[in-house]
């Protein structure tokens, strides 16, 4: 009598045991595509950061340069706006995706950016082409 | 009710264009309104009507979407969504445009004066909010660029007294600014619309701030020094807003401009069903309370959208608005006693 039950029970609870084995199967191979895809993303998110704030610092390192010496009350408040970018770059955690203030902190330093580009009355016009060759913000 | 709010007289201002906005001077002698037409118009008083006294058309190559006096009334602003903001120096009748601000990456939305008449502020669809400094060679200046907002900026206004600045955004919040050593930050963000932030106006003393919203109702808000007596939370020495009042139910549609009369303490509403309304606070109202009646409401106040609605500074009762239709409307609000 128990074999008759259990003969059943398999047969009638195959189409369930498949769609749970399926599932099984089929979230294993979902979570490790994702954990790809998720670290090619990371990798070309944590890279476009990393270029537009290695842009900032670049374009700061040399109008430090080029204001260097100039003493007018005008280009002292470049230079003040200039090292206030600089120590934000430099401050900024590159080394923690879970900063809490990430956003926050990548907005201002933007924020600064552009009020410096503004004073220098630079135009700042990075573009970006498909291949990633050019930069834009 | 309905004989609250008069109208004096209506204009074509802006032929076949909207009329986004109106200024008062502080002298309350002239108007400035700008339209999709892409011009900027003063208009002042000859006798009981008013004249077009000078038409700025040169200044920018796409619609002037808000305009702003300076404290002194001798400088005009117009912010454009061509990205630039004009600075316009006033000559008895004449105008000249003496600086461009550029810097925005698209449409600016909003400029406005602090009291001062030292600092400006910019806003725009970039998300940003600009201050610039000027000095008394008309030299302007960005101080700071604020990321804050994470939608376009749709309005700026500071505070009457204090150098505190109030932004409202497509985001549905309300954030203010003030300057902390050297830089500017956002002290405080005001959440409880549930829409678009269309405009905002701080009430007489400064003490109160009113925000109009796409979600139809009016926000009251109340700022909260630390050790406040009423026991509102605050963090640290930065005072706290809170919203102690909100009207609605009375308007059909969004709420595109909100104006509290410095000398009545009157709140007039712009709205996108073609009304013009005005509450004012209920006498005897508890202030961390505070209740407001509607006083007067007129339903077809223009054919369209009514866009902007302006107090004079100095004229008890008048009201100038202006709307989609391109029009500029002059209305007398005299609340009639009972209410």
């Amino acid at each position: 009598m128990a074999g008759d039950q259990d003969m059943f029970d398999a047969v009638v609870m195959a189409d369930e045991r498949f769609h749970g084995e399926g599932y099984l199967e089929g979230y294993e191979e979902g979570s490790s595509l994702g954990i790809i895809e998720g670290r090619r993303h990371g990798t070309l998110h944590g890279a476009k950061v990393g270029s537009e704030i290695g842009c900032y610092q670049g374009f700061a390192f040399a109008w430090r340069g080029l204001l260097h010496g100039c003493t007018t009350e005008r280009d002292s408040k470049k230079m003040k706006v200039l090292e206030a970018l600089i120590g934000m770059i430099q401050k900024f955690p590159y080394d923690d995706p879970t900063y809490d203030k990430l956003h926050e902190d990548l907005d201002r330093i933007r924020g600064k950016f552009k009020q410096l580009c503004s004073l220098l009355n630079v135009q700042p016009d990075f573009k970006i082409s498909a291949e990633g060759s050019g930069l834009s913000f | 009710m309905k004989d609250s709010l008069v109208l004096l007289s209506r204009i074509l201002a802006h032929p076949d264009s909207r009329c986004w906005f109106l200024a008062w001077n502080p002298a309350g002698t002239l108007l400035a309104s700008c339209g999709g037409d892409r011009s900027v118009r003063i208009w002042g008083r000859e006798g009981d009507s008013w004249v077009c006294r000078s038409v700025l058309c040169e200044g920018h190559q796409r619609t002037v979407r808000k305009v702003a006096w300076s404290p002194c009334g001798n400088y005009l602003a117009s912010a454009s969504f061509d990205a630039t903001t004009c600075i316009w120096k006033k000559n008895e009748d004449d105008f000249e445009c003496v600086t461009t601000l550029e810097g925005h990456e698209n449409e600016v939305k909003s400029v406005a004066w602090a009291p001062s008449g030292n600092l400006l502020a910019t806003c725009s669809r970039d998300k940003s909010v600009w201050v610039w400094e000027v000095d008394e060679e008309d030299e302007y200046e960005c101080v700071s660029v604020l990321n804050s907002h994470t939608q376009d900026v749709k309005h700026v206004v500071w505070h009457p007294s204090q150098e505190l600045l109030a932004s409202a955004s497509y985001d549905d919040t309300v954030k203010l600014y003030r300057e902390e050593e050297d830089d500017w930050v956002c002290c405080a963000t005001l959440e409880g619309h549930e829409s678009t932030v269309w405009s905002l106006a701080f009430d007489p003393s400064g003490q109160r701030l009113a925000s109009c919203s796409d979600d139809r109702t009016v926000r009251i808000w109340r700022q909260y020094l630390p050790g406040n007596e009423q026991g509102v939370a605050c963090s640290g020495s930065e005072a706290s807003w809170k919203c102690v009042c909100t009207l609605s139910g009375f308007h059909s549609r969004t709420i595109y401009d909100v104006a509290w009369c410095q000398l009545t303490g009157a709140l007039a509403t712009a709205c996108g069903d073609d009304a013009i309304r005005v509450f004012e606070e209920d006498p005897g109202s508890d202030p961390q309370q505070p209740t407001f009646s509607l006083t007067a409401h007129v339903p077809q106040a223009h054919s369209q959208d009514v866009n902007c609605v302006a107090w004079n500074p100095k004229e008890r009762g008048l009201l100038a608005s202006c709307s989609d239709d391109g029009e500029l409307a002059f209305w007398k609000y005299q609340p009639s006693e009972g209410i």
